[in-house]
């Protein structure tokens, strides 16, 4: 079977998880390589989630929150954004690739922005190839 | 304004030069105890609370070996404002120090009745290498303090000292310094708060301007010196650490014991995620998570429990090496902290331990920073 990658999607309740609502509701096309997990903020995404799904073998993971100043909670989605800057950071410092971790803001009104990033994310991630966790037994 | 001075050693014993000093701010009940290195008749290496100045003369002002990360101890016992009359000074190295300004900063220590005493650091020996290296010397602190000229070469010390370039400390309201001085005639005593003047009104001392130029010339080498060595343990563990397979080969030997968590000073949570019911799986689970690769190490989670635990409290790591020390299987813990806490702390121009003032990176925000973050 030809490799196809797969991704988790932390999707934010009040923004991305509408958007990926809206893009269906639309009826606009994407590859189905995204399995979403509803959280209610971006924020809420602690980096255990991230690195559990890594380490299990995913080839990506996206969390999905409202566009900066936009947060329902006023300011969950800046505090995302610092923990993925200490996110990738971390990962790099291990040689670690921080490019199969996407933040992205995507509102509810955004149902095509929505579309696109998992079509780029689902290209980006085939053309990396499968993710190094995967050979190895660690999780 | 930093209130430098001068305390006159006497007898060409600086350790007992302290001694007194302790005995007389308990006696003066400047102090109602005092948190400090100490050796026991049984030749235990421990901090110790002493609340009467009789008991100064078991007190090791000047020991060099680390067996606990004295800020763990400071968050047990002084996480809330006790009453008033209660004051306890503890003396501590500059990453003590520097992991109970974090501590501070995670609500986990509470100032209001301590009073923070540094005291120069330029390395540590783990207890056993002391007491081997030592062979119970009573002079030995003091020689030890004397001898400046091998600190840098000392491959004895723990590792996570050798490469360290903070040996004065960064927040204190006092500090006692002996580097780049002769110890065996005085100390520098600088206080740096209202509290640390206090415990100085009535001792006898040569008040000074600034730090003397011998002192500067020493810490500028030294710290210079110390960094280079950084720069190429980091790049010895580059050679064998990086990337996913040296990763996992380099924590291969884990035993998943959580010692480094339990003994680290700024892993605070009361309840820690890895050791809740959270990832517990029952046996259908596993083996579904066993699937996805067909083969999975047990017990699961072990890489999963370090490289969270790195999210967590990087920001936050002193860099104190107590990891390393607490690990039966010797993962090379510090220099990993080293590398990692450094890239996840200059990521946010932050220093642990810098400042009292300055906030935590992942309690804070600006709305103009990391713009590229989230965009494609």
């Amino acid at each position: 079977m030809p490799y196809e990658p797969t991704i988790v999607g932390f999707l934010c309740n009040w923004c991305t998880y509408a958007g990926a609502d809206l893009a269906g509701t639309s009826r606009i096309q994407y590859p189905p390589n995204m399995r979403p997990i509803r959280v209610m903020c971006s924020g809420a995404v602690d980096s255990a989630y991230i690195l559990r799904a890594l380490l299990e073998g995913v080839d990506g993971v996206l969390i999905g929150g409202c566009h900066p100043g936009d947060c329902h909670y006023v300011s969950g989605n800046y505090k995302t954004r610092r923990r993925i800057v200490l996110f990738n950071a971390i990962m790099r410092s291990l040689g670690l690739d921080d490019g199969r971790v996407w933040l992205r803001w995507i509102s509810a009104a955004e149902g095509k922005k929505f579309a696109d990033t998992i079509t780029q994310m689902t290209e980006e991630l085939r053309r990396k190839g499968p993710s190094p966790f995967k050979a190895l037994w660690e999780v | 304004m930093a209130k430098s001075g001068i305390l006159k050693v006497e007898n060409r014993n600086p350790e007992q030069t302290l001694r007194q000093v302790y005995a007389w701010w308990l006696r003066e009940e400047k102090v109602s105890a005092l948190l400090v290195p100490a050796v026991s008749s049984t030749g235990v290496f421990s901090p110790a609370l002493i609340s009467t100045p009789e008991k100064v003369a078991d007190t090791a002002p000047l020991l060099p070996a680390m067996t606990v990360n004295s800020a763990s101890i400071i968050a047990e016992i002084a996480p809330n404002p006790v009453e008033e009359g209660v004051k306890v000074a503890v003396v501590l190295r500059p990453c003590e120090l520097r992991a109970v300004v974090e501590l501070v900063k995670l609500k986990q220590v509470a100032l209001d009745n301590l009073v923070l005493v540094g005291i120069d650091c330029p390395g540590t020996y783990r207890a056993s290498d002391f007491a081997e290296i030592s062979h119970g010397d009573s002079d030995f602190n003091n020689r030890f303090v004397r001898n400046q000229d091998g600190y840098l070469n000392e491959e004895r010390f723990r590792s996570a000292c050798q490469n360290c370039e903070f040996p004065t400390p960064l927040v204190s309201d006092l500090t006692f310094g002996f580097l780049g001085i002769d110890p065996e005639q005085e100390l520098i005593v600088v206080a740096n708060t209202a509290k640390g003047e206090a415990l100085l009104e009535g001792l006898e001392l040569k008040i000074i301007e600034g730090t003397p130029a011998s002192r500067e010339r020493f810490l500028e080498k030294f710290c210079q010196a110390r960094k280079e060595k950084a720069a190429q343990r980091i790049a010895e563990f580059d050679k064998v650490g990086l990337g996913p397979e040296n990763l996992m080969r380099y924590f291969a030997r884990c035993l998943n014991c959580h010692n480094c968590m339990h003994v680290c000073p700024v892993c605070y949570c009361r309840e820690c995620f890895f050791e809740s019911e959270a990832l517990a799986r029952e046996l259908d689970e596993q083996v579904r998570l066993s699937r996805h690769k067909g083969i999975t190490r047990m017990p699961a989670g072990t890489m999963l429990f370090h490289l969270t635990r790195m999210n967590h409290m990087m920001t936050s790591c002193v860099q104190c090496g107590i990891c390393e020390d607490s690990c039966p299987v010797q993962i090379g813990l510090s220099v990993l902290f080293k590398k990692v806490s450094r890239a996840a702390q200059e990521e946010f121009g932050y220093l642990s331990g810098r400042s009292l003032e300055e906030p935590l990176p992942l309690t804070t925000f600006r709305e103009d920073e990391f713009r590229t973050i989230g965009e494609d």
